[in-house]
């Protein structure tokens, strides 16, 4: 019994099993434990949505006692929303036509500023802590509490706010007429809707480019000092410095702010509150499902051929 | 005489430079600078009159509060519309303490829960390679298209059938794993240089070490912006979607409810907005200054 004991301990270890996964499968592996807690949340909460909507769009719903109740009944919900409603088709071409302003004039505002803000001088925390503040009250509470004070300062009363409205009226007259102006000149109609959409946006595109300016920021402040050293010493002028160093090194950013601009200024359109409009206030689930979901299909295509235009040129430090 | 006044000619703009602390720079003049900051300047004013308006009608008396023609700097500031406030949330159901706590635990958890997970899965997708990679990835673009105003149905059917209404998981699950902040760290991730990694690995790093040790404080300014971005959301999330129970609800919630009060609560209400709104900005200067240079490429010879 003993001579058994010691003999099994004696026995040399069994040699490690050469381990089946070859290197690129373990480092697989590594990585999808790093991601594992990210998608398991991302499907429960976001994947799981989406596929219940894309369920929602192909029956009629009905809420019964308790819950609701689901009839399949194919496209028929598309076909209405494509060939009957009224207002859908009109909605998603004006906000994609905004969209597609609108992120074109983000970019370029937030990366100017950016640039402007990441320079050294007094204050500089402050000043883009300024630039900020759109997206920080922009909450619902803070929103409430300056649309009433904008009620006080306009005494409460409606016929001041009327006033107003008339004066702003006169204002869009003037514009009108610079309109006329131009396109007798010869303007092309198009360059100047976009010129005219752009200045009377402008407040809203700045105030929506708050997330945009601070990831340009930090875009800014991850390019190494060495490349605008080097830069320096080879004689570079600020002009080619900026096309030839900053310019490169943000530019994967720039598809980031693309995206988020999209994301952003879509999910404010007015085919997006026309179908939260749909489900909350018409209560036809069904149908607001329809809409967002081809609002998005459009959208994600979109953004799909910027995208690919874009990282064409985009340079990768790699 | 002549040559002296050649001498001081040279050297004015030389001491104009000392003065004002202007690095010479070969192709901006001096003009050229102030009126791209006067441009930033009136583009700042414009940002930021709104918070100034919140700020003077914290301190205003109700008499200047309903002034018209209305002001906008405050001319006799009182804190009587703190006060008021705090009369107001002394005699609500819940402690106002209970409040703030649902906040900071809502609110802390949710953003660094979120910058750990999004970091951490960042990290694969930008620097492994592994099947579904981008399958995965676009899918994370595609949810962040989807407007949470639409999908409020089927998230509150989630919501329910993981068991978690009516607790603080309600809003802390779906904010961790929100596609935007995988996005964004995804984005900053690919640019660090794979050299850096490589050598990590020789020297023996295990993955996670290499993540924590090297990834994270190369990407400081991405996860400071993500915070920043996160906590943001959360702290103007008013949860009456999830949070049924009283004890539950967040801060915003409260003072939302002091704001729709009317005109007759317009005092407290104009200090609701002020510390709405001070919290966030105080978070956003913290992060803002620590984000200092990150220096991707110094420990290269290429």
């Amino acid at each position: 019994m003993e001579l058994t004991k010691t003999a099994k301990a004696v026995k040399p270890p069994k040699p490690a099993k050469p381990s089946r996964l070859s290197l690129s499968q373990k480092q697989a592996i590594k990585g999808l434990l790093f991601i594992s807690p990210f998608v398991v949340g991302f499907m429960i909460f976001y994947l799981r949505s989406l596929v219940m909507t894309i369920q929602f769009s192909f029956s009629d719903i009905e809420v019964i006692d308790g819950g609701y109740s689901s009839t399949f009944v194919g496209f028929k919900h598309y076909i209405h929303a494509l060939a009957e409603h009224a207002s859908f088709k009109q909605d998603l071409v004006t906000s994609i036509m905004d969209m597609v302003v609108d992120v074109v004039l983000i970019i370029f505002f937030s990366l100017f500023m950016a640039i402007l803000l990441n320079q050294k001088f007094r204050g500089r925390t402050l000043s883009r802590a300024v630039f900020f503040l759109p997206v920080i009250l922009n909450s619902q509470a803070i929103n409430t509490a300056i649309t009433m004070a904008r009620q006080m300062m306009m005494g409460g009363m409606s016929p001041v706010s009327a006033d107003v409205a008339e004066a702003a009226a006169v204002g869009t007259v003037n514009v009108m007429y610079y309109v006329y102006m131009f396109s007798d000149l010869g303007l092309p109609i198009g360059l100047l809707d976009y010129v005219i959409g752009a200045v009377t946006r402008i407040n809203s595109i700045i105030t929506a480019s708050g997330v945009q300016l601070i990831i340009f920021i930090a875009a800014l402040q991850s390019i190494p000092p060495s490349l605008y050293e080097v830069a320096k010493i080879e004689g570079a002028t600020p002009y080619e410095t900026f096309w030839k160093v900053t310019f490169p090194m943000v530019s994967p950013l720039i598809v980031t702010n693309v995206v988020y601009s999209f994301v952003d200024s879509f999910i404010n359109s007015s085919v997006v509150n026309l179908s939260y409009e749909t489900i909350f206030r018409n209560l036809n689930f069904a149908l607001g499902s329809v809409f967002s979901l081809l609002s998005m299909l459009v959208v994600c295509l979109l953004l799909f051929i910027t995208v690919s235009i874009i990282s064409k040129r985009t340079f990768y430090y790699n | 005489m002549y040559m002296k006044k050649t001498i001081t000619k040279m050297n004015k703009p030389k001491l104009r430079r000392r003065l004002f602390h202007i690095e010479k720079r070969v192709n901006r003049s001096a003009a050229g600078n102030g009126l791209l900051f006067t441009l930033m300047a009136i583009c700042g004013v414009f940002m930021a009159l709104p918070l100034v308006m919140v700020v003077n009608n914290a301190l205003k008396p109700l008499d200047e509060l309903f002034q018209f023609p209305p002001k906008i700097f405050v001319r006799s500031p009182t804190l009587e519309n703190f006060s008021d406030l705090f009369v107001l949330m002394s005699d609500s159901w819940v402690p106002f303490s209970r409040y703030i706590l649902n906040t900071v635990i809502i609110t802390g958890f949710g953003t660094t829960g979120h910058v750990i997970f999004a970091s951490l899965a960042a990290y694969p997708l930008a620097k492994h390679d592994f099947k579904g990679k981008n399958l995965l990835f676009s899918m994370v673009v595609l949810s962040m298209m989807f407007s949470w105003t639409v999908t409020q149905i089927p998230n509150y059917m989630i919501i329910t059938w993981l068991g978690i209404n009516n607790t603080y998981l309600a809003l802390i699950l779906p904010a961790t794993a929100y596609g935007m902040g995988l996005y964004l760290m995804r984005q900053f991730m690919e640019q660090i240089p794979d050299s850096i990694i490589e050598a990590a690995r020789i020297s023996g790093a295990s993955e996670f070490r290499i993540f924590w040790q090297i990834i994270m404080p190369n990407v400081k300014p991405a996860w400071l912006t993500l915070a920043i971005f996160q906590f943001q959301t959360l702290w103007g999330n008013t949860g009456y979607l999830f949070l049924r129970s009283e004890e539950l609800k967040p801060l915003q919630y409260a003072m939302q409810f002091i704001t729709l009060g009317g005109v007759h609560r317009a005092g407290a209400a104009a200090a609701v907005g002020f510390i709405l709104a001070a919290i966030p900005i105080t978070f956003f200067l913290i992060c803002q200054s620590n984000i200092l240079e990150t220096m991707t490429t110094s420990g290269m010879k290429d």
